[in-house]
This record gives C-alpha cells, structure tokens and sequence, in this order.
C-alpha cells in the first residue's frame, strides 16, 4: 500500500517544513517514507510542493496519481487536482501549515502529542501561535486514512543524499571542503559547514569555482584531505584545473549534483545529463573515477571510496549526483560500508608542465614518455583494485531476459516500479571505471530497458563504447522535463517493453 | 651563521635556464635568491614557491624550493590553497603582468581583500612575452603588435591603485634590481598578511625600457609615510603606466589587520601547534 501526499504552497508559507515534520514522525512511527522537493528559482512566491509517498514496504520513489492535496494556497489545487486520484481528497482552507500539520496527524491517526513534541523544536516564539493552528485542524479534521498502513518495526533512519555525501566525507576524514554556491551542490556545504567545529574539518568559500578547485589542489599538495563541491556550469569552470589534478597527481574529490543544462537550464530541477561532460571533461589524457550513487547509504559509501581512490592513486574521482537524490529524504534501515583511507601526499615539487627528476618543466621526449607511461598504468590498477567494491549492483529476477539498465537517482523509482514485474535490473555505479564484466550478465537476446533522466540516452553510449553492446532506440525510457520518474508511470513505461 | 655559499647550492636545481641573455628576470631570480639563502636556516620546509604561466613562472625551474608551477592566472589561489592546508608555510607567488592582471585578476582583488599571509610577487613587463608580444593590461595606449593593427585603445590598469582600493595591507613597487628584489623580499617577509610586490621589468624583446629606470626614484629617500593611505594613493597617480615622467619606488602602503587563516579557529589551532591538516589523525 502506497500513500502519496502533495503539500504545496508559496515560497515562504513552509510546505517543506510542514513535510519534514510529517515524515519524520512517521518514520518514527515504523512507516517507510520517501520525501521529494520541488521548487522554483525565487525566495517568496510562486509555488513549491513536497510529494510524499508513505508505505508499509520499502519506498524510494513517489507516484503520479496522488492520494491527498494539502493545498495551503489555492494555486497548489490548480496545478495538482489532475494527478488526484477518484477517490482522493483536498485540504484546503485559508489556513497556515501548522493547521495542515494538524488535520494531516489526524487523518494519519498520529497523536497529537508527537506533533506538539516537534512544534517544541521550532522557533521558541511561534510555540503558542502554531500549537492552536494545529489543534484547530486537528480537532476539525474527522476523517482517518490510518487503517491502509501497517507498521513495521525495524529501526529506521530519514536522509537525503546531500547527507549521505557530507556524512561520509566526514567519515572519511575529510580536512577542507571547498565550495562555491550552486544548486543542487549547496546542501552539501551548508550541511557540513554546520558541522565543521565539532568534527574538525573546515569549509571555505571562495571567490569563484576557479578558485575553489585552484586553492583545493593547493590544500592537497600539503596533504590534506581535501574535497569540492558544485554544479555543472560550476564544474565546467573549473576543467582546467580538473585537468591539472591529472598531470600534477593531486588526490581530489570532485562532489558534482547534477540539474539540467546547458547553461543556466533548470536551475531548480532534476537530470542526468552531465554524465559525458563528467567522463571527458578536461584536456589531455588522464586517469579518472565517476561514481554515481543511487541512493543515501550509497552516497555514503561511494563518497568513501571516492576518498579511498583518490588517496590510493593520487587521482581525480567525480562522485556524481542530481538534485532527486541530493534533496529527496528516503527512509534509511541499514548501515553504510566506509572504507578508510590514509593522506598519501605531501609538499614536494610539483608542475603543470611535464617534469623532469628535478621537479623542473622538461621537453626530454624519453621523460615525457615515462611519465605518461606511469601516469596511464593507474587505469589499470584501478580496474583490478575496485574489483572489491560493487561497482554495479542487480536486483530482481536473475534469469529474466528483460534486462533493465540505468544508474544514480533513478534507482528508487526503477526498484518500485519492478516490484512484480519480470526482469532483471543492473544499476551501474562505477561509471569509470567501467564494469566490463556486464556482459556476462547481458545475452545477446536479451530485451534490454534503459531508464535515464536525459534525452539522449548517455549510459547507453557508454555501454556501447566499452561492451559493443547497443540499445533499441525504442528501449531507452528517458525523461527530461525536469521532474523525476514517477514509479506508477514508469512501471506502464517499462510494461510496454517487456518480452 | 649560515654559510651563504652553501644556502644559494642547495636552492640550486640544476635546470639550465632559458631566459634570453640580459633579461632583467636574471636581476630578479638573483635578487629572490640571495634574500632566501640568508632565510634558509629557519629551514627550507618552510618555504612553497608557487609560480604561473609566462616568461616569470620559470622562477620555479630555478628555484629548488617545493611549491607547483600551476595553471595561468591561478597562483594566488593555490597560494591560498597551500596556506590553508599548512598554515605555517611561508609562501611566495610569483605571476606576470598577463597572469595577474589578465586571467587572474578576480583572484587578485579577493586576495587583498582577505589578506592571507602569503608574498606576491609581479613581473610587469607591460607585455605577453612567451607568446610573443601581444598588449596586456598595463600595456600603453597605442602599443601595436601582429594582434593589435588598429593600437592599444584603452588605457592601462593601474594595479597599485587597484590594491590600495581592495584593501591589501602591503603595496610595492620595485625595479628589476637584484638589490631591490633582496631588500623588499627582506620587508615582505617581516609582514604579517598579504604583500603586493610589483616589479618593473622591461622585457628586451617585446617592451623594452623606455627611460624607465632613469625615471624611477625611492619613496623613501622622498620622505614618503608608509603609513598614510592618502599619501599613498597621490604617490600611486604618480606613473599611470601610459606616459612614463616619474616612478616612485618602494613600499607605498603598509598597515595591519587580521588575516584570513586568524579568522578560523581551525588554522589558529593548527598554527598554535605548529601543525598541517596532514599531521590530524583521526
């Protein structure tokens, strides 16, 4: 049983503080919730929705047709009422949320004193004022929804992937974070300047992305562990430098939260569309990781292992994201994997240019080749070393010849979407490097379904490139709206293709 | 006492240098040098050398100090950079004209601003040699090359003004001398926080000496206060890059405040235990 709920309102009337609250508690309370975020690039105004899908299983993704419309302007029921299903219902009343907070406890049979304990976690002042709105639509809201879920006794945790990200790099040991603001990345850097003082690491802004991967090098050269976070016109600038982490062999982790481009795009939105930008991006030749999570336990992991590599190698490593996954909050019931890692450089002589035995530029051709030479033999030794680690996960029916492909964020739609489906789901999440050893999981005649929030397909390129293997242009489920995959649509999408 | 002689061998890095016979980079290369080897018994870990790209960023092949020859226009923030992971460094940039004042000027202006302790050093030959002669920032008006048929149209940068505007706490100019780059390497070094150090330096092929150093004169033997911002500013207006009548030389501005790694108590910690990021386990 699922229960999707959307709570819109203005910017500035608190839809999201209103779901935060609910889900919290109703994680508490031994429900599986996933909570995602949408919103416009203003600060008062327009309007902003959470989408909350509630459930008595495992939940990663929400629905298209939805259950209840909190509605706390009226706007919110214009543009939602068409995804409401038959039977659903609309709370709407020129009420703030905490009344909504109210009358949704209610209709969830929640008692009311967990809502009261969470009010006492608000602003102190507003304590009265927003304990007798959500009394009012406690007590008038006489409906219950309560008897369609069970609850489920495992412990629970409720993050997001911005969280994921900032919690394992701390876990890493993380010294210097480095960041320039940019949606979706920002999360990250508020989330771990926040808690810099007590874990003992610092975050510093810059002037500008140039400055923020520039100063980072320099930080690494001195050892530190040190990290950056951006966007993709972000990351765009700071390429050059990008590049000079390869020829320089400087560790770093690159924390890159996709939106939709190109250029300014949907700055708010969702996609996966810098997947290629992150695998070539920079000039020269040189030796790089992309990870991609699916999930908070795996950015977790990921960041970790981000962290490992880059130590291990004195390489690059791109962990890539996309707003779904950095802002969406997904019920947690396990514990992450955390591979530790030592500081591997120090302050020497190091160059941009080609160097010789002095640490000096040289242009000695049998130099330049040696140091080339020595430089690509990481590749290698990466493949063989990240064997420990999964770098790409299957779900479903082993054996089905419905094969379905996709990688990052879209993973928790494409998981409930498969629940009594027959196929076989591969999530990628080493991009770089590649998985080759798929190809023993693919048959030639198998049916193969790729699901990305992109309009070209880029994973599939990516297989092709590196297995030979091509997908059906007619196979390839994309989406590039913005918005992320809804898990009842895709479930008809992927229906549609199966053999 | 540290033997001089020794210091000056083991800064040496054995890479034979490149830069055309009488280039004033020679004066300044000497000059750095000499100011380091009397430095060097406090221990040459102390020091990090960052340099750019151009005919100055070969400092670094010739300096055997560790540090990185990085990327065009990002000295100062690798310098930021280094500071940050190892507060307790003592770092010299170095950039040119084209570098500091073209490709990296946003990084200029926030340095001054922030006022880390690192030294900085300009080679202004008012032009891009290594790609040979095309009109920078500070290049006069009228200056014309292979790219510039029509002349140079807008008048030069004056970067001494423009790092009294931004707050940096010590503001130089000297002349391609390699007794001026040991005395204001010296001076530099005793202050605490962002130092500015232009340095004029005529390039012999692509903007040679016009009478500059003819025209230059010390602000100190003019009785100039340091410590005035407003005198400082006057002096500034002196040369404006454009016509050449007067050059004052010297330290035009030097006052005091916080720097950058004082304002987080992470780097106070670390620069009270005389430690890097990289000696914290955890």
């Amino acid at each position: 049983m699922r229960l999707n709920i959307v709570i819109g309102g203005k910017a500035g009337q608190g839809p999201n503080v209103l779901a935060e609250i609910l889900s919290k508690v109703l994680v508490n309370q031994g429900y599986y919730v996933f909570d995602s975020r949408s919103y416009q690039s203003l600060i008062r105004g327009g309007h902003n929705f959470n989408h909350l899908t509630i459930s008595d299983d495992q939940t990663r993704s929400n629905d298209f047709k939805i259950d209840i419309i909190v509605a706390i302007d009226e706007n919110t029921v214009n543009v939602h009422s068409k995804e409401l299903k038959k039977e659903g219902i609309i709370l709407n009343s020129k009420h703030n949320n905490m009344y909504f907070a109210g009358r949704l406890f209610k209709l969830l049979c929640l008692d009311f004193k967990l809502l009261e304990q969470e009010l006492g976690k608000l602003n102190k002042k507003m304590i009265k004022e927003n304990l007798a709105n959500a009394k009012e639509g406690y007590t008038e809201e006489k409906r219950q929804y309560c008897q369609l879920l069970k609850k489920d006794k495992t412990s629970k945790g409720f993050m997001n992937g911005s969280e994921g990200v900032s919690e394992g790099s701390i876990k890493s040991g993380l010294d210097i974070f480095y960041s320039y603001p940019m949606t979706p990345a920002t999360p990250v850097l508020v989330e771990l300047a926040q808690n810099q003082d007590k874990c003992n690491y610092l975050v510093l802004e810059l002037e500008n992305e140039l400055a923020i991967i520039n100063a980072a090098i320099g930080s690494a050269m001195t050892g530190a562990k040190s990290m950056i976070g951006t966007s993709g016109g972000g990351f765009d600038l700071m390429t050059e430098a990008l590049s000079l982490t390869g020829i320089a062999e400087i560790p770093m982790v690159l924390y890159l939260a996709q939106r939709p481009g190109p250029a300014t795009g949907l700055p708010t939105y969702t996609a996966q569309g810098d997947l290629n930008m992150a695998r070539h991006a920079g000039h020269g030749e040189f030796t790089r990781m992309l990870l991609a999570p699916g999930d908070p336990i795996e950015c977790q992991e990921l960041t970790s292992q981000s962290f490992y590599f880059s130590q291990k190698f004195k390489i690059p490593v791109i962990l890539i994201s996309d707003k779904h996954l950095a802002e969406s909050f997904y019920t947690i019931t396990e514990n992450p994997k955390i591979i530790q890692s030592e500081k591997s450089t120090s302050l020497k002589r190091y160059n941009s240019y080609e160097k010789g035995r002095n640490g000096s530029a040289t242009d000695v051709p049998e130099v330049i080749n040696k140091n080339i030479d020595d430089r690509n033999k990481k590749t290698a030794e990466i493949e063989k070393d990240s064997m420990i680690f999964d770098r790409y996960k299957i779900f479903g029916k082993k054996n089905s010849k419905n094969v379905i492909l996709s990688w990052g964020s879209t993973k928790g739609a494409v998981l409930d979407s498969i629940k009594d489906i027959d196929c076989k789901f591969i999530q990628i999440l080493y991009i770089e490097p590649f998985p080759k050893e798929i190809e023993k999981e693919i048959k030639k005649e198998d049916n193969i379904i790729l699901i990305e929030n992109n309009s070209t397909g880029q994973l599939a390129g990516v297989l092709a490139e590196k297995t030979g293997i091509f997908i059906d242009k007619k196979n390839k489920i994309l989406r590039y709206d913005g918005r992320p995959f809804f898990a009842d649509e895709l479930k008809k999408e992927i229906q549609r293709r199966l053999k | 006492m540290i033997d001089k002689t020794k210091a000056l061998k083991s800064l040496e890095t054995g890479s034979a240098n490149t830069w055309c016979p009488g280039c004033p980079n020679f004066q300044i290369l000497a000059g750095f040098k000499s100011a380091m080897a009397s430095e060097l018994e406090k221990g040459k870990e102390d020091f990090a050398l960052v340099t750019g790209i151009g005919c100055h960023g070969k400092v670094y092949d010739y300096v055997n100090l560790v540090g990185i020859n990085t990327l065009h226009g990002r000295v100062l923030p690798t310098c930021l950079g280094l500071k940050i992971g190892n507060p307790n460094l003592k770092i010299f940039g170095f950039s040119g004209d084209g570098d500091a004042y073209s490709e990296g000027i946003s990084h200029l202006i926030h340095m001054a601003r922030y006022n880390s302790d690192i030294k900085y050093f300009v080679h202004n030959n008012q032009v891009f040699s290594l790609t040979v002669g095309q009109p920078t920032p500070t290049t006069e008006k009228g200056f014309k090359d292979k790219t510039t048929p029509f002349g140079v149209k807008n008048p030069p940068l004056n970067p001494i003004k423009l790092m009294l505007a931004s707050g940096a706490t010590f503001v130089a100019r000297i002349f391609a001398d390699v007794k001026q780059v040991e005395w204001i390497t010296k001076e530099a070094l005793k202050h605490k926080g962002f130092s500015f150090i232009e340095i004029i330096q005529p390039c012999i092929i692509f903007h040679p000496d016009i009478g500059y150093k003819e025209k230059t004169y010390m602000l100190d033997e003019a009785g100039h206060d340091k410590s005035s911002f407003m005198q400082a500013w006057k002096k500034a207006e002196e040369f404006d890059y454009n016509e050449v009548e007067k050059i004052p030389l010297g330290i035009f501005y030097q006052t005091s405040r916080q720097t950058f790694e004082e304002g987080f108590p992470q780097l106070k910690e670390l620069m009270k235990k005389k430690k890097a990021w990289k000696d914290i386990k955890r």
